[in-house]
């Protein structure tokens, strides 16, 4: 039986790197790392320019609040630390490294010598923490904060390898090459938690990562491979945990007001990476495809890796390009800097040109087909959503629940009248922000100071 | 080294997501109700003769005119390219009698065009279908809108009122049912297209084709027609106005234009709903008006009426069919 959800779309799968074994890719000569890679503080530096660093050594550590350390993938010599504008331009202290080849281990990496069933809910966090793990499906949240803030809250563990963004195939080779870190890894989280049964949910357009993982299973009855029907948004943590268990996340709620939990493959496997090895999260793999790249593969990269480096690493550019993405191609950030480096919740580098992303249309027109509604896996009605945003009328976007849109790009993605639906709702969604931060500011300010605190 | 300077060269589109796109637009779309409907449009020129043929060909050419000149007029981009005029010409033309005169085909597209598509805000804008609009706009001219030929007698390009007259038919089927009879055809040569009536509508098997084409190619959904037929299906089972029930029920939804509505009219995607509730009441509700007309309008036909009635209510239909938003669930619990 394959689980789904109802709405959606089967988008064109270009998985044409699917075959393509992992490559592990040796680190350049200079690596560009950011003190901020996903949700959280920014790190603060805890080298200097000049310092040696050694590979898997501590160089940005969060002084407080929510986030994980920051570690060199390499060893060598701080070059710089400087500012960059990340892909939201927001700049971010960044670490330059200069490789000096040896890849010599900080003398802390060691693997962890205690049994797993004689570890501690606290040490595993510990380890998660210290290795600076963070979602690496995109959204990035710290795992250890993920992993913290659910105990005691969920009976389900889920590992999402559904990886239905087209093009990216990382997962599905992490599953093909790695399976039994991906099964290791979600024992390590099974016991964090405390549960007896996890789920591993893959698209079933990856039969043949199934059949690799059940092997690795084996008769173990703790761990159940799930297969979905290949379908657009099917690894959002909302549907897929609907496709699962039939449970609907409440608008503003979190998997684990459901009961479950998800974490990406590859975050899982690094989980366990963390614990064989010691390694914190200095490398991951990275899909780099589009029909610009000469050789498109799966590429283990160094974190700090610039795109430049590892496109050449692919055989550089075969065309001209018009677009470098981030991340998939319905979800993904466009670059304007071939100099971006890779960072943790970086799952893909396509690369475009004209022809796979034309220019959008100027006189666009919605002819109210349906489609949108029709596909909307949030079962809203975008194109009322982006003409009350046109309008101005945020109130009326609200009313129409134009915040429980995931922004997935569905409704952008088969919209026939080229009609940019997403957008319009970010416009109303960050408008609504601003104003609900106005007021609360206004409340703040109005009140008495005994209140103020 | 090439690379590189490639690389360096390159000036970065950046731009939100998504990224890409499917490939279906405004035009592929238009192009498929083209092609659904050619199959009805010869039929019509086997049955009628050529004048259908430059009839519709006359709705077509004005309607694109009309909508090349007016966006011209107003220094809009020229929207043509969309081929949404030229499905707008195709459907009035197919809902005229071949033996009209060839000026109801233009002042019928301006009125289509300018009036209720150009003057609402063109493609999308329009809150009423403006090839059935413009249809009942040229009931204006009762006799010409009515002038209905037999069928293989056909007309050539340049007939004269004399020839015309001599085919004009006695009556069409739908006229014989407002009578009280049926019609004097079988419901089978209903089917297949042998009767009097307006270029597009006599073979219902041929609108069938289109349909399952659009279908197919998911440019409608089932449930406008389906609802739209059935519910006239069934209210004329239930209130039969005559013995023979099953042939009284054929000839009620294979008489007439409700096949080109029901397939062709009343999915335009402007006028109609955008959900499924919403398709299927707006459907069943045509159907009802449908019946209601024909029965005891003054018109032997409703199905014009219905759909423009029914045009008028499409906002409120989506706003009371309004799906509930994943994870808003009843009784609280929502707004954490």
């Amino acid at each position: 039986m394959t689980y789904t959800f109802r709405g959606g779309t089967h988008v064109a799968e270009h998985k044409n790197t699917r075959n393509s074994p992992i490559e592990k890719m040796p680190a350049p000569a200079e690596l560009h790392i950011p003190m901020s890679q996903h949700i959280g503080a920014h790190c603060a530096p805890t080298v200097k320019v000049g310092d040696r660093v050694l590979r898997g050594q501590i160089i940005g550590e969060i002084e407080s609040g929510l986030g994980c350390p920051v570690h060199s993938s390499v060893s060598g010599t701080v070059k710089a630390i400087t500012s960059y504008n990340n892909a939201q331009a927001q700049p971010v202290k960044t670490i330059v490294i200069e490789n000096d080849g040896e890849y010599e281990l900080h003398p802390d990496i060691k693997p962890f010598d205690k049994k797993l069933t004689e570890t501690t809910t606290e040490e595993i966090i510990e380890i998660v923490k210290k290795a600076g793990i963070s979602g690496m499906g995109g959204a990035s949240f710290p795992t250890y904060a993920k992993i913290s803030s659910a105990i005691g809250k969920v009976d389900k563990l889920i590992i999402n390898c559904a990886e239905c963004e087209p093009f990216i195939t990382a997962n599905h080779r992490l599953m093909l090459e790695r399976p039994a870190e991906i099964i290791n890894g979600t024992k390590i989280l099974l016991k964090a938690f405390g549960l007896r049964e996890a789920d591993i949910a893959v698209e079933d357009n990856k039969l043949d990562a199934v059949d690799k993982l059940e092997e690795k299973i084996g008769d173990s009855k703790m761990i159940k491979v799930k297969v979905m029907k290949t379908k657009y948004p099917q690894g959002d943590e909302r549907q897929l945990i609907y496709a699962l268990t039939g449970k609907e996340i409440p608008q503003g709620k979190l998997p684990a007001d459901v009961g479950c939990v998800i974490f990406n493959a590859e975050t899982c496997a690094s989980v366990y990476r963390a614990f064989s090895q010691g390694l914190p999260l200095i490398e991951r793999i990275v899909t780099v495809a589009g029909d610009c790249v000469v050789t498109p593969k799966n590429v283990l990269v160094p974190i700090g890796t610039t795109f430049k480096d590892l496109i050449d690493f692919c055989g550089g550019l075969k065309k001209e390009p018009k677009k470098i993405i981030s991340g998939g191609p319905m979800m993904g950030f466009a670059q304007w800097d071939i100099n971006s480096p890779v960072i943790k919740g970086t799952s893909a580098i396509l690369v475009f040109s004209e022809a796979m992303c034309p220019e959008d249309k100027q006189d666009y027109a919605c002819i109210r087909c349906g489609r949108c509604v029709k596909n909307c896996p949030m079962h809203l009605m975008p194109n009322y959503l982006a003409m009350f945003s046109q309008k101005g009328k945020y109130e009326d976007a609200e009313k129409y629940d134009v915040m429980s849109c995931v922004e997935c790009g569905t409704c952008s993605y088969n919209c026939p009248g080229h009609v940019p639906i997403v957008q319009y709702i970010r416009v109303s969604k960050g408008a609504l922000r601003a104003k609900k931060a106005a007021e609360s500011a206004k409340a703040a300010s109005n009140m008495p100071d005994i209140e103020k605190k | 080294m090439n690379n590189e300077a490639k690389q360096t060269a390159a000036l970065l589109t950046v731009s939100p997501s998504p990224h890409i796109k499917h490939n279906d637009t405004t035009r592929t779309i238009m192009v498929d109700v083209i092609i659904a409907l050619i199959p009805a449009l010869i039929w019509g020129v086997i049955c009628f003769g050529l004048r259908a043929l430059a009839i519709v060909l006359l709705a077509v050419g004005s309607s694109v005119l009309f909508e090349f000149a007016f966006n011209k007029l107003l220094k809009k981009p020229n929207p043509i390219g969309d081929f949404s005029a030229a499905v707008t010409g195709l459907l009035l033309g197919l809902n005229l009698p071949a033996a009209t005169s060839y000026w109801i085909p233009v002042i019928g597209s301006f009125f289509a065009i300018v009036v209720v598509k150009g003057l609402f805000g063109g493609i999308g804008k329009n809150f009423m279908n403006p090839a059935l609009a413009a249809r009942v706009f040229l009931f204006a001219w009762p006799e010409e809108m009515t002038m209905f030929t037999e069928p293989f007698k056909r007309l050539g390009l340049f007939a004269s009122s004399e020839n015309i007259s001599d085919v004009i038919a006695s009556a069409t089927p739908l006229a014989s049912l407002k009578s009280g009879n049926l019609p004097d055809i079988s419901w089978v040569d209903l089917i297949t297209g042998k009767c009097a009536g307006c270029i597009g509508e006599v073979s219902s098997a041929l609108l069938i084709v289109g349909g399952i084409y659009l279908l197919v190619r998911k440019v409608i959904t089932w449930h406008i027609p389906v609802s739209f037929i059935g519910s006239v299906a069934i209210l004329s089972a239930i209130f039969p106005q005559n013995g023979d029930i099953l042939s009284f029920v054929m000839s009620e939804v294979f008489a007439g234009g409700l096949l080109l509505g029901a397939i062709f009219m009343a999915t335009d995607y402007v006028t109609s709903p955008v959900t499924a509730k919403g398709r299927l009441i707006y459907g069943a509700l045509c159907g009802a008006i449908v019946v209601f007309i024909r029965y005891f309008g003054g018109y032997p036909e409703g199905v014009s009426f219905a759909i423009l009635i029914m045009n008028t209510l499409v906002y409120y239909l989506d706003k009371f069919t309004k799906p509930r938003p994943f994870g808003k669930i009843k009784g609280g619990a929502s707004h954490g």
